[in-house]
């Protein structure tokens, strides 16, 4: 493994609109993929138990996994094996969007019933149930909870460097970077959990922390432009990719142990991450480059 | 150097180092640093493991039952002394679909506001059922509109303190009991008990646990009639479930409370009073045929007969327990009006376990308004697998820490600045734990997120700090070390100020597991900020600039 080098970026070779529009073309599509989802589905994403109402069951049984599908009287979304140290026959199953709160309190039941002991350990090792009426206000919740989220950092980037084009980067990029992982998850069909949405508040202060250094080189320093956006990338990207490690590390680690909410903490946060770097290199410097060079000073 | 210099000098080193070995002491010394032992449950030992660190559910096992009370609330503008007219109007009115008892209505005062209200504990009526009942009882000016869904704060903490009682009766350590308030204004009650199944749990809340003894007796018109003639909450002393030898049935001793009001009636004389008058004593006296009556395996009460009868039934909530006659010494007792002066019985009960279950709920009393578990959210995790996440947790931390120490070692290759860098980084994670050990705060898979997320957030900004203070060639004077150092605050502190703004609403919200996650990251966050990420630069500069 060689060492690790940030590249140093030549943006002198490409104008402000081809730099932005590869950003602006992903959000794009990120938007449409939404939408279409939403037009298909009901929802923007695909809800998971915490948000539609449903079970989630960490199993330990040597019956397989065909037995384990049909052990249940409504069929499970996903039933995933945990490959962890010293853990055997141990299953992840999931079920979202069960309306009735009768069916969800009986699959543990039917565990235990249709499904052969693994030794004389418990069948279900862990259960955690959401009824529709709770879930329903779990989402209500959790959107409250992004949009104050989204409003306060809007109203602190504002205030941090109270010029329009610098502040409004700053927000445009933050949300694409919540726009983007949303559509990656549709498309992958990851269900959005508390964890995800933890992930997302996460992505706006992690979003917020590479565009503040980008902003602040540019725009508080004196020198060169393309100078201080060096040094901001040769910082930014540092952050950014050690960041996208660990939580690529976190994500893989934990989704093979059966963690959900860490698992997808990991995973969406390393997309986001990715995005990010996308928004803040490419969107934010062609937005900031054509405020310094031929934007009116207010 | 003297000592004032000194501190001037090595300000924030020193305030490193005590932070670092206060919570050092905290997780580690048992007994450590605890802020207030009245905070944990009598019954814990101090020490659990290696450190003293508190685990959550998800890390230790057990069960949580998160379900909203069920019932709804109106304020009323009555006089004071329609209080009790208007709850028992409630009680009587004739509703559509539910037939409610004198438990399932509530008339309060409110002294703080000077205001009354008045609830209905039922899922069977409606608003405008509600409203038109409380016009009948005579309180103008209530509208349909008027009757909120909810019960009153006194009615919710009368509940936490059923379910705390409910809960220590049973012989469970650490678990509690408190309540959420969720956008809407609705509060659910959450139960968390260790080493209980969420079938166990949801018996354990569901429960409503009203015990009475009810008196089946001849009526006036010739057939049979119930009429309640002892209340749980006229109990004064319940016992505990026992066990008699020599006969071999299960039972609870109880004492009626003798207390006396202004007018000389206590509820044990009421008691007896009652016997008498409808016959228990005399014609009654040991005239019930249990056997034929009572089906104890299946609880079915059987009133079909053709002789008058005279049996004393055990209820709990709408459940027969138990049918019992008159026996031949407490009836002569009473029937002599002498009993009141030492005013005890037995519940006789089939199983030890009905014993139990009666001792409990004579002792915690009835749970004021049940608890509504088609809208409630459940979490519960076998002990073992607590123990694996346990285990995951450590791995999946350390992992997420190798990996961003590699990076750093790969991008500056100057173990001078990424050692310091990773060892910041700890402090900041150590600091964290005492604190959580310190304050007893139970961590769980969230807090684990929160730490890994701090991590994350530390190294980002030490990054930036090191980036800054190496800018545009050596560090060679302090004074250029202090301006670069500043400069690189300003963004360290505008993107902590962002994080803990994007993450506040989740420590403030509902929203289950992630308030543990939001709280020990904005806790770290602020920790790094004012303490170790400062700290960092001072370590930079003195081993930058070879002072």
């Amino acid at each position: 493994m060689g060492y690790f080098d940030v590249p140093e970026i030549e943006y002198t070779r490409y104008s402000n609109r081809q730099l932005a529009a590869v950003p602006l073309a992903l959000l794009a599509v990120a938007l449409l993929v939404l939408s279409g989802s939403f037009l298909l589905t009901g929802a923007p994403v695909q809800l998971g138990m915490d948000f539609a109402g449903g079970a989630e069951l960490t199993i330990q049984t040597t019956s397989s996994e065909e037995e384990i599908r049909n052990a249940f009287d409504r069929e499970p979304d996903s039933i995933q094996a945990i490959q962890a140290p010293g853990v055997d026959n141990q299953y992840t199953v999931q079920f979202a969007g069960i309306e009735d709160e009768g069916i969800i309190q009986g699959l543990s039941d039917q565990a235990e019933s249709n499904l052969e002991a693994d030794g004389d350990a418990s069948i279900v090792q862990s259960e955690s149930t959401a009824s529709p009426s709770f879930a329903q206000q779990a989402q209500q919740t959790a959107l409250l909870g992004i949009a104050v989220a989204f409003l306060g950092m809007s109203v602190l980037a504002f205030l941090l460097f109270r010029t329009f084009v610098p502040s409004i980067a700053i927000v445009a990029s933050a949300f694409s970077d919540i726009v983007i992982p949303l559509a990656f998850m549709s498309l992958a069909g990851i269900q959005l959990s508390l964890g995800t949405v933890a992930a997302l508040l996460m992505l706006i202060g992690y979003s917020v922390d590479s565009d503040i250094l980008l902003n602040n080189h540019i725009l508080r320093r004196s020198g060169d432009f393309y100078e201080s956006v060096h040094r901001a990338t040769r910082t930014g990207i540092t952050m950014t990719v050690t960041s996208m490690m660990a939580m690529l590390v976190m994500g893989i680690a934990a989704s093979l142990f059966g963690v959900e909410l860490l698992a997808s903490i990991g995973i969406i946060l390393f997309v986001g991450l990715a995005t990010d770097l996308m928004n803040t290199y490419m969107l934010n410097v062609s937005l900031l480059r054509w405020y310094k060079f031929e934007g009116v000073r207010s | 150097m003297g000592p004032k210099a000194f501190v001037k000098e090595y300000w924030r080193l020193i305030l490193i180092i005590a932070f670092v070995s206060a919570a050092l002491v905290a997780l580690f010394i048992p007994g450590g640093i605890i802020a207030d032992d009245s905070l944990a449950g009598e019954n814990e030992t101090v020490d659990q493991g290696a450190s003293n660190i508190e685990y959550g559910l998800g890390l230790e096992g057990g069960t949580r039952v998160s379900a909203p009370p069920i019932g709804m609330t109106a304020d009323i503008d009555i006089e004071h002394d329609q209080q009790r007219e208007v709850a028992q109007a409630l009680a009587v009115y004739e509703y559509e679909n539910a037939d409610l008892e004198s438990a399932d209505t509530r008339v309060r005062f409110h002294e703080d506001n000077n205001r009354y209200t008045a609830e209905i504990f039922s899922a069977d009526v409606s608003h405008a059922e509600f409203a038109e009942a409380l016009q009948s009882a005579g309180v103008e000016g209530v509208t349909e509109d008027d009757i909120e869904d909810g019960v009153t704060q006194q009615t919710r903490d009368s509940i936490l303190d059923t379910i705390e009682l409910r809960i220590n009766e049973a012989g469970l350590s650490g678990g509690q009991t408190y309540q959420e308030a969720t956008l809407g204004g609705q509060y659910y009650i959450v139960t968390e008990v260790p080493g209980m199944s969420p079938e166990e749990l949801r018996e354990l809340l569901s429960d409503r646990g009203d015990v009475r003894i009810v008196a089946y007796h001849p009526a006036e018109d010739g057939g049979h009639t119930n009429t309640t003639v002892l209340q749980g909450d006229q109990i004064a002393e319940p016992g505990t479930a026992s066990y008699n030898d020599q006969r071999g049935y299960h039972y609870v001793p109880v004492t009626v409370d003798a207390t006396e009001d202004e007018d000389g009636n206590s509820p044990a004389m009421e008691y007896q009073e009652s016997m008498r008058e409808l016959g228990f004593t005399s014609e009654g006296l040991e005239r019930c045929h249990t056997n034929e009556r009572f089906d104890r395996t299946t609880g079915e009460f059987d009133d079909q007969h053709d002789d008058p009868q005279w049996c004393l039934l055990t209820m709990v909530d709408d459940d027969i327990v138990d049918v019992h006659r008159m026996g031949g010494d407490l009836g002569q007792n009473m029937h002599a009006q002498t009993w009141v002066n030492d005013p005890t019985f037995q519940m006789i009960v089939p199983t030890q376990q009905d014993a139990h279950h009666l001792a409990v709920n004579l002792r915690s009393g009835a749970l004021e308004a049940p608890l509504d578990f088609s809208r409630e959210q459940t979490y519960s995790v076998e002990p073992t697998q607590a123990q694996q996440f346990q285990l995951y947790s450590i791995i999946i931390g350390g992992l997420a820490v190798l990996t961003v120490c590699g990076m750093i070692f790969l991008r500056y290759r100057n173990p001078r600045v990424a050692a310091p860098m990773f060892l910041t980084a700890m402090a900041e994670v150590v600091i964290l734990l005492g604190f959580a050990a310190a304050i007893r705060m139970p961590l769980d898979l969230s807090h684990v997120a929160g730490f890994i997320a701090v991590v994350g957030t530390g190294v980002d900004d030490l990054v930036i700090i090191a980036d800054e203070v190496m800018d545009e060639g050596d560090v060679n004077s302090s004074r250029v070390f202090e301006s670069r150092f500043r400069k690189a605050f300003w963004i360290i502190g505008a993107a902590a100020a962002t994080t803990i703004i994007a993450l506040s609403p989740l420590a403030v919200l509902s929203l289950g597991d992630l308030r543990g996650f939001a709280i020990i990251t904005i806790l770290g966050v602020l920790i790094g900020v004012l303490i170790t990420r400062p700290a960092y630069g001072d370590i930079l500069q003195r081993l930058l600039t070879d002072k």
